[in-house]
Formats: C-alpha cells, sequence, structure tokens
C-alpha cells in the first residue's frame, strides 16, 4: 500500500554562524513525512534533529530548500502566515513541556484551542475527553503546572498540542525531564493516539521511546544515514524490538 | 480580538499587584492632570462669565468729581470702538483697614452708593441684611484673605477719622482686582455713602465705566480717552482694564496650574518608562512562552496585544478613576484660590478634561507598551523556545536612574520652593511684591526733613528712605509708581533688565510695558495736569499690578507731582508695632500716619507660605508614592526573576538578610549616584524651573535661593528613604524556602 506523503522536504539547507564559524547543519536534505506515521528522527547529539523537526514544522526557516507541507511550500510564508498555519497543521509537544505558568491546565489547552475560532464549549469537552484519555483527572484541570507532576503537565503538553486534531504532531524529546514512571505513561500516550490514526514525528535519543516509532531516521553527518520501518508498536513483538536494536547497532549508536 | 482575550486577562491577572501599582501611578497623574485641565477650562471661563453675568466695564478710569463735564461723557460714546459709557460718584480715599487679617492694611479705596442704579459693573451681594448710615458692604477678597466677615464690624481709617460700620454683607464684583492692583471697592448704603461723602467731600470723584464692542483695541481706546480728558487738562486719577484685572486675580491659578500640569508630565514620563521595562522584561521573562504561543499558532499582533492592552486597560480605567477622584478635592482647590482671586466658582463635571485626561495618557502608554513589544514581531518561535530566560534587564537601571531624578526634580523643587517660603520668606516675598520695609511713616506737611532727620538719628533704625507708591498716567492707561530717592538702596532690587532710573530724566518701566517702549526710548508721563518725558532705563518686574509699573527718581517725579511725604523705615531687630506705639506717641507732630509693613508682609507670607506648603506637601507625598510604587515593581520583578538563583545562594548558605542587601545592592547605587548628580545639578537648573514657571506670572527676577545643602539634604531624604521602602519590599525573599525556590 502507498504511504501519503503529508511532509514532503527537498534540497534541505541550514547552517549556524556566520563567516568563518560557519556550521552547518544539514546539506541537500531531502525527507518525506508520511500520513499516519509514527516517524522518529533519532541521532547523537548536536546531529541536527530537532533543528530539522523544527523546519519541517514552519517553527523555523531553512536556509534553502522547499518544504511541501499538506500541499503548501511553508518556506514561502512570512511569520504570521506560518502561525496561522500551525494553528490546524501542527501540534508541538517539548520537552520542556512550557505550559504558560499561573494559567490552569484547561486554560492552556483552550488558549491554543480558541486559535481556530470553535466554540469555547466544543473545545471544552473535546478537552476533558483528551484529559481521560491521557489519564489526567478532573481535579486537576484547574491547577496550573506548578501544581502537578512533570508527568501530567506533559501529558497536559500532549492535550494542548492535539486540541485542534493537527495534521502533524511534533515532539521534541517529550519524555527527557521525565523520570521512567512518568515517561512511559506520555509514551503510552504517543501510542495511543498513533493508534488513532494520528500522524507524529517524534526527536530523541532514548531507545525507549524511540521503539514506539513505526519508522525510525537516523541522522549522521548532515544527512538521513539510515531508515527502518518498524510498524506500529507492539510491546511483546520480540521480533520488532530485536530488528530495532539491530538498526540502531549498525547506525553506530 | 476574542482569541486574544483570555491571554489579556491571563496578564492581568499573572501580575494583578504589578498592575495595581501601575494603575495607582496613572490614577495619581490622571488625579492632577484633571485638576490643572478643569482649572484651565472653568477657571478662566468661570471668570469670563461672571464678568459678563455682572456686566462688567472693559475700561474704568475716575478723574476728580470737579474736573467733570457733559462733554466727557458725549467724547467717550463718540470714540471708536465704544459701545456703552456710563459714569457715577465715588469717593477716592486712601484708607486704613483696621484688624484686616490682623493687622492694618493699607489701601486705595473707592466707596459707591450702593443703592445707586448701574446698568454696569453690577454688583451682587451675598447678602443684605441692613441699610442704614452705620453699615458698609466689603468685596469678597476682603472676606477671604482679611477674614472679615458678615455682622462683624470694620474700621476705616481716612487721615485722622476712624468710619466703624457693621459689615452688612459681601459684595462679589469683578472690576477691580485684588489688593495686588492697588485698589479696591468699598460699598456703602445711600444713607452711609451720603454721610461720608460730606466730610470727604474733596474725594469725591467721578468713575467712567465703558463697554467696548468684540473687535474694540483696548489699548487704542485708552489712548483716545487720555487723549480727549488731555484736551480738557484732565489726568484721570487711575485707569484699569479687564485684562490687568483678571491677570492679577487669577495669578496664584496660574502658578498652580503650570505646577500640577508639570507634575502630572513628570509623573506621566515616569509611567511611562515603567510599563516599557515591565513589557521588556515580560518579553525576556517569558521568552520560551511566547514562543509556544507562536507555535500554537498565535500570530505576532496576537501576543503584542496580549502584552500591550493590559496596560491601555489599565490606563484607561486608572484615568477615569483619578478624573474622577479629582472632583472630591476641587472644591476645596477652588476655595484656596478664592483667597488670591476674591472670586468663588464651584468646579463642576467638565467632559472635555475628562477626554484630555483619559485619552492623552492611555494612549501614549499604548503607544510606547506597543514600541516596547515590537520587539516579539521579529521573534522566531524556535529562537524564543530556545532562549536563555532570566537575561538581565538592561532597561531597569536607565529606568530607576529616570526616575531619581524625576523624582529628585520635584523634590528639589518642592525643598527649594519650601525653603524660600518659610526659611527665607523674603526672598519668596521679594520675588512676588516690591519694597517691603519695616514700617511707612506719612509725615505731617513741610516735617519730611525733621522726620526723616530724627530717624535717621535712632541706633534701631537700619535705613530710611523716602519711597513712595502713587498713581500716574501714560498714554495706555494708569501706571503704579514707585517714587524714591535712591534706588540703589532699596532692600528688594526688582529691576531685572537695564537699571532703575537715578536721573531725574529717567524711568524704569514694568514688564507690561517692555514690549512697547525699548530700552532708550521715551514715555510721557503725566499726573494731575503735568506731564513729562522720561528716557527709559530699565524694565522692572511687579506681579501685584499686573507689569503695569514704573520707577521714578523723587526729583523726576516732582516733574509732574508735588514732593512725596511717606518714608520707608528698615529696622534691625526691632518690634514694628512698638516702635510705631512709641512715635507715633512721641513725634504726633512729625507723624501724620504709620504703616505696620512688617506685619502686612507677615500676614503675606503666612498666606504664601500655607498655599506653597500645601503644594510642597502634594509634591513629597506623589514623590514618595512614586517611589513605592515603582520600587514595587522592579523588585517583584527581580525577585520572581531570580527565584532559582536565590534558592542556590540559599542552598549554599546565603542568609534572606544577605539576599535582601544583594538584591537592594543591584539598583540602590544607581538610584543614589542619580539623585546626588540631580541635587547637584539642581545649582543649574532650579533658577531655569523657577525662571520659567514664575515668569509665567510676571516675576521676571527670581530671588529665590538655590541651596546646595537643602538639595543634598533632600537627596539624602531621598535616598534614605528609598532604601527603606526597598528593604520592605525586598522581604518576602527571606520567607521564601530553599525549597520552594528551587522547585519553581
Amino acid at each position: 500500500m502507498n504511504k501519503q506523503t503529508v511532509i514532503s522536504a527537498k534540497h534541505l539547507k541550514k547552517s549556524f554562524g556566520m563567516k568563518e564559524n560557519v556550521q552547518i547543519i544539514y546539506s541537500d536534505l531531502n525527507i518525506d513525512i508520511y500520513k499516519e506515521d509514527f516517524t522518529v528522527i533519532m541521532g547523537s547529539s548536536g546531529a541536527g534533529k530537532s533543528t530539522l523537526m523544527y523546519s519541517l514544522s514552519g517553527m523555523d526557516k531553512p536556509d534553502d530548500g522547499e518544504i511541501d507541507f499538506d500541499g503548501t511550500d511553508i518556506t514561502k510564508l512570512n511569520s504570521d502566515k506560518l502561525a496561522v498555519f500551525r494553528r490546524r497543521q501542527c501540534g508541538f509537544v517539548f520537552q520542556q513541556i512550557y505550559l504558560i505558568d499561573k494559567m490552569s491546565i484547561m486554560d492552556n489547552v483552550i488558549t491554543a484551542g480558541v486559535l481556530t475560532g470553535r466554540n469555547k464549549e466544543d473545545i471544552k469537552n473535546r478537552a476533558k475527553q483528551l484529559f481521560s484519555l491521557v489519564n489526567i483527572p478532573e481535579n486537576t484541570w484547574k491547577k496550573t503546572s506548578s501544581q502537578i507532576s512533570g508527568g501530567e503537565a506533559q501529558r497536559a503538553g500532549i492535550v494542548r498540542a492535539v486540541i485542534n486534531q493537527p495534521n502533524v504532531l511534533f515532539a521534541d524529546e517529550p519524555t527527557g525531564a521525565l523520570n521512567s514512571a512518568n515517561g512511559t505513561a506520555v509514551l503510552d500516550v504517543f501510542s495511543s493516539l498513533h493508534e488513532k490514526g494520528q500522524s507524529i514525528v517524534m526527536v530523541t535519543h532514548d531507545k525507549k521511546s524511540a521503539l514506539r516509532g513505526s519508522r525510525i531516521l537516523y541522522i549522521k553527518d548532515g544527512k538521513i544515514f539510515g531508515e527502518c520501518n518498524l510498524g506500529k508498536f507492539e510491546p511483546d513483538n520480540a521480533e520488532r524490538t530485536e530488528a530495532f536494536e539491530k538498526f540502531i547497532a549498525e547506525m553506530g549508536w | 480580538m476574542n482569541k486574544t482575550k483570555a491571554l489579556v486577562w491571563h496578564n492581568l491577572n499573572k501580575a494583578k499587584g504589578q498592575y495595581i501599582s501601575f494603575a495607582l501611578i496613572i490614577c495619581l497623574t490622571a488625579f492632577i492632570m484633571n485638576i490643572a485641565l478643569v482649572l484651565v477650562f472653568q477657571t478662566f471661563a468661570a471668570y469670563d462669565s461672571r464678568f459678563l453675568e455682572l456686566d462688567t466695564a472693559d475700561i474704568n478710569f475716575m478723574i476728580p468729581q470737579f474736573q467733570d463735564d457733559s462733554e466727557i461723557i458725549a467724547g467717550i460714546g463718540e470714540i471708536n470702538g465704544v459701545s456703552a459709557a456710563e459714569k457715577h460718584n465715588g469717593i477716592f480715599v486712601c484708607a486704613t483697614v483696621r484688624e484686616f487679617a490682623d493687622s492694618d492694611f493699607d489701601m486705595n479705596t473707592v466707596f459707591y452708593n450702593l443703592d445707586e442704579t448701574r446698568t454696569l459693573n453690577l454688583l451682587h451681594v451675598s447678602e443684605y441684611i441692613k441699610k442704614d448710615g452705620n453699615t458698609a458692604y466689603i468685596p469678597m477678597y476682603m472676606k477671604e484673605l482679611g477674614g472679615l466677615t458678615e455682622g462683624e464690624s470694620i474700621t476705616y481709617t481716612i487721615g485722622d477719622t476712624d468710619y466703624n460700620y457693621e459689615i452688612g454683607g459681601i459684595v462679589s464684583e469683578m472690576q477691580y482686582g485684588n489688593y495686588g492692583t492697588g485698589l479696591i471697592g468699598g460699598y456703602l448704603p445711600a444713607a452711609a455713602y451720603e454721610k461720608l461723602a460730606d466730610e470727604q467731600s474733596n474725594h469725591v470723584i467721578t468713575e467712567y465705566s465703558i463697554r467696548t464692542t468684540d473687535t474694540a483695541d483696548l489699548s487704542q481706546i485708552k489712548k483716545d480717552i487720555t487723549a480727549l480728558l488731555g484736551d480738557k487738562g484732565v489726568t484721570p486719577l487711575n485707569m484699569s482694564d479687564k485684562a490687568a484685572a483678571k491677570q492679577t486675580r487669577t495669578m496664584v491659578c496660574t502658578l498652580l496650574i503650570i505646577i500640577f500640569l508639570a507634575l502630572a508630565a513628570i509623573i506621566l514620563a515616569v509611567s511611562i518608562f515603567l510599563s516599557s521595562f515591565r513589557i521588556r522584561s515580560t518579553i525576556e521573562d517569558e521568552l520560551a512562552q511566547m514562543g509556544v504561543l507562536k507555535a500554537v499558532g498565535y500570530t505576532s499582533k496576537m501576543i503584542i496585544r496580549s502584552a500591550t492592552l493590559p496596560y491601555a486597560l489599565t490606563g484607561f480605567v486608572s484615568t477615569v478613576l483619578g478624573a474622577f477622584l479629582s472632583y472630591a478635592v476641587l472644591p476645596d482647590v477652588a476655595a484656596i484660590l478664592a483667597i488670591q482671586s476674591g472670586f468663588i466658582y464651584t468646579p463642576v463635571f467638565d467632559i472635555a478634561a475628562l477626554l484630555i485626561v483619559v485619552i492623552v495618557p492611555t494612549s501614549i502608554i499604548f503607544i510606547f507598551a506597543y514600541i516596547s513589544a515590537m520587539k516579539i514581531h521579529k521573534l522566531e518561535p524556535i529562537d524564543a523556545i530556545r532562549g536563555i530566560t532570566g537575561k538581565e534587564n538592561t532597561g531597569q537601571n536607565i529606568l530607576l536612574s529616570v526616575l531619581a531624578v524625576g523624582i529628585m526634580v520635584l523634590l528639589s523643587f518642592a525643598g527649594t520652593l519650601f525653603y524660600n517660603v518659610s526659611a527665607k520668606p523674603d526672598n519668596f516675598m521679594n520675588t512676588l511684591s516690591e519694597e517691603s520695609p519695616s514700617v511707612i511713616f506719612k509725615a505731617q506737611n513741610d516735617k519730611m526733613t525733621e522726620l526723616k532727620n530724627l530717624l535717621q538719628d535712632e541706633s534701631r533704625v537700619k535705613l530710611v528712605l523716602e519711597y513712595s507708591t502713587v498713581s500716574v498716567n501714560y498714554a495706555d492707561g494708569s501706571l503704579t509708581a514707585f517714587v524714591c530717592e535712591d534706588f540703589g538702596k532699596v532692600s528688594n532690587d526688582i529691576c531685572y533688565e537695564g537699571r532703575s532710573p537715578s536721573d531725574e530724566d529717567e524711568i524704569a518701566v514694568g514688564n507690561a510695558l517692555a514690549d512697547n517702549y525699548p530700552l532708550g526710548s521715551r514715555i510721557e508721563i503725566t499726573s494731575s495736569d503735568k506731564s513729562a518725558n522720561y528716557v527709559v532705563t530699565g524694565y522692572i518686574q511687579s506681579v501685584n499690578n499686573g507689569g503695569r509699573v514704573c520707577q521714578l527718581t523723587n526729583e523726576g517725579y516732582e516733574k509732574i507731582g508735588e514732593a512725596m511725604s511717606t518714608v520707608n523705615v528698615y529696622l534691625h531687630d526691632t518690634n514694628a508695632e512698638g516702635f510705631i506705639a512709641e512715635y507715633e506717641d512721641a513725634h504726633s507732630e512729625l507723624i501724620s500716619s504709620s504703616l505696620n509693613y512688617e506685619q502686612l508682609s507677615e500676614n503675606g507670607k503666612k498666606m504664601y507660605a500655607g498655599i506653597v506648603s500645601v503644594v510642597a506637601a502634594a509634591l513629597f507625598v506623589v514623590a514618595v508614592l512614586m517611589v513605592l510604587l515603582v520600587l514595587y515593581v522592579i523588585i517583584n520583578s527581580m525577585i520572581s526573576r531570580r527565584r532559582q538563583e536565590f534558592g542556590i545562594y540559599k542552598a549554599i548558605g546565603y542568609t534572606g538578610r544577605q539576599l535582601t542587601i544583594m538584591t537592594i545592592n543591584r539598583f540602590m547605587p544607581v538610584m543614589a549616584l542619580s539623585a546626588l548628580f540631580s541635587a547637584i545639578a539642581g545649582i543649574w537648573y532650579l533658577p531655569a524651573i523657577n525662571h520659567t514657571i514664575f515668569s509665567q506670572i510676571g516675576a521676571i527676577k527670581n530671588h529665590f535661593e538655590v541651596s546646595i545643602w537643602i538639595l543634598l539634604v533632600v537627596a539624602i531624604v531621598f535616598i534614605v528613604t528609598a532604601f527603606l521602602i526597598s528593604v520592605l519590599l525586598a522581604a518576602p525573599i527571606k520567607k521564601i524556602t530553599v525549597y520552594s525556590l528551587l522547585k519553581d
């Protein structure tokens, strides 16, 4: 079955610094992201994983190249048009969570929800469903991020990211700041969302997190160094785990 | 807009304390600004309205009744620009009012027949309780400043005769200025008037009241009148116009408006710095959150709106509140002004003032807030998310410097004003008045030299100076002339450009004449039926006479008038009252009348000291409030930004007190240095400020002493106050636990 491409990036180039201090992160990089895939981007520290993900999502602009995101070349959009584009197309989950402090987690979610012009009650109802889905109890909804655990805060962050039913959910090291139990709970949410057909792009250097992906891309020296298709996550599938371990070993992990 | 509403409310809620403090400052700005604007819009308009309501004449002049004839009124009617004219008799005398503000008060007074029918210069009488031969009605000015009131007795001493009356009521009129213009009205029922006119028949005058057309040139009409009278060999005893009266009666009001508007502008400037600082701090503190907002789809405009609207909303609400609150004190302000203006008006709600007070500060705050928030436009979401928070806001120290300098300007002005009114009252009085001797003696006929010689031999006397104040005329109306034997000896040199006259052909003229009479030009002065030409050698100031004054030497005046018979006596540290009593007893053959000018001057000082103390206290309260509110914003912002840093310091053993001192040390040196700099710079800028403010009311030459010691004391008080407030505001640092700091 042919997969439907949701993002197609061609000849991407990105560098930091000026003149003699220029550091090329990637150059002439081509990548496709497919609908309903759980794409994991792996690589060593400084390989440019996050930089690539933020370029693909329109959060950052590449120096060169094209990014066709569901029919729109987002490299041609200005800052405000990109913001409007992200409302419907993208959801973001960050390592540091970044819920707005002193605002309840429910209000954090509504703050993102209202941008699509929907009725506030509809947003609230969907937020409640999502909070239930990610196992955040009702008595927590009015609490602020500093009043709940890191795992709960990150799951609330996921709810905020998917409240507008984005085309692609982007996650940057979503378990990086969490303990093991909270990390697992968050990954379960990702798997659950993927199960329901959500396209996900996740950057991680954590094997446990990467194993949740259906497609693993390994970045090295500014190129897609390798790719591995694992299919949907099955926790007890030893063969899948073995294939993943073999892949990352080949990549030099 | 709906999409950002939640963010706006969140921002307001998140920093409630800071917005409340910001609101208080803006509320204060609006409060002061509204008082000034209501005074601007209503006092002068109320004055004009009262002027019209009482059909007040535009020009009034007096001539001795025996010189009046029917051709004069006919001639006036033919002058271009005169629309109506009428004449009345009056009694023009120099009277001493006893117990005026607990002193004796010499006034040129015109007594009128209250029962005479008038079409111009109508009189509004507060109460009309008695109309017998022993009743007098006094102008409101005498009630407000002199403390004389209905039902009490009043004694006018004219020559050697005391005239005792019961005060029947208070008359509101707009014809005269106040004491400052040197002429005031007295109003007697027909019976009392006739009695006085019989006894003072040689002082009966005819007063002409003239109404002009709207487009008439008052100056030209006065010239035409002077020419008309000149043809008949008549010199007016006094000629006044509505502009001079208005200027004199609204002098303190004008001064207050200037001070209030300047104060509001300074507070507004600090508020703008404060809001800009807060927005820049917010952007730096919440960089990541702004990045997240951009990530989820908020546009830069929406984020900027959410950052700036809380300030605009706070500005709007607090300016409305401040404007309305000001109406609680406006009646009291109007009452204070009535002491000097002699006319009472009731402030009413003013929509124009409200609109300006609300729109101007709110728009300025919004514009500056918007400019400060513009950097959000350039913020790439990923840069924002990756941005390092907790970066030092470079605007903080600039803000505090500006604040310290701004507040020090206020305090230095208030301190200097207070110092020159309380500790060096002569400086203040010399700025606002003319010569201030201890005693003024009027000599008996031909006894001037004898009296002067006697006084000069007196050890208690520092100086004796022949000095008189008389009324003369020039082409454009009347002038108050200061006639002196030697202007080099006067205690208050009011000449601000050129020099005082030293020769019989020389004259120095008041600031009102400066534009028309350049130095070196000639001016014709008349008195009675004589006139002479003088060369203008200098310009003198006079707040009280609206600048319509001149200086002549004794010899110069004697070309047009009789030799003067009054002397100013300047005493060493001797009680003037006792001195007068002793001399009146021992030398009654030499002294015709005497005036305790020291007492008079004291009363004036008390009145101005009262007003200035209120202004100085208000400035001090405003300054302390501003320090409190701004430091609250700064310290709160610092505490919230450095919570983790404080946690680390506490974890490694720093005490709460050490952290408090560390926090205060981040800004206190800047504030202290700025305050000291401002204090020292005050030596240069305060004279300029004083000159700018006081020249608006005609006091071009300022006698204020700007003491560096006072400025340094003010700076030290400011620094200590700021330090104590800072210690108080930084107290929460001590209460925060290490765990809570690190957890956040």
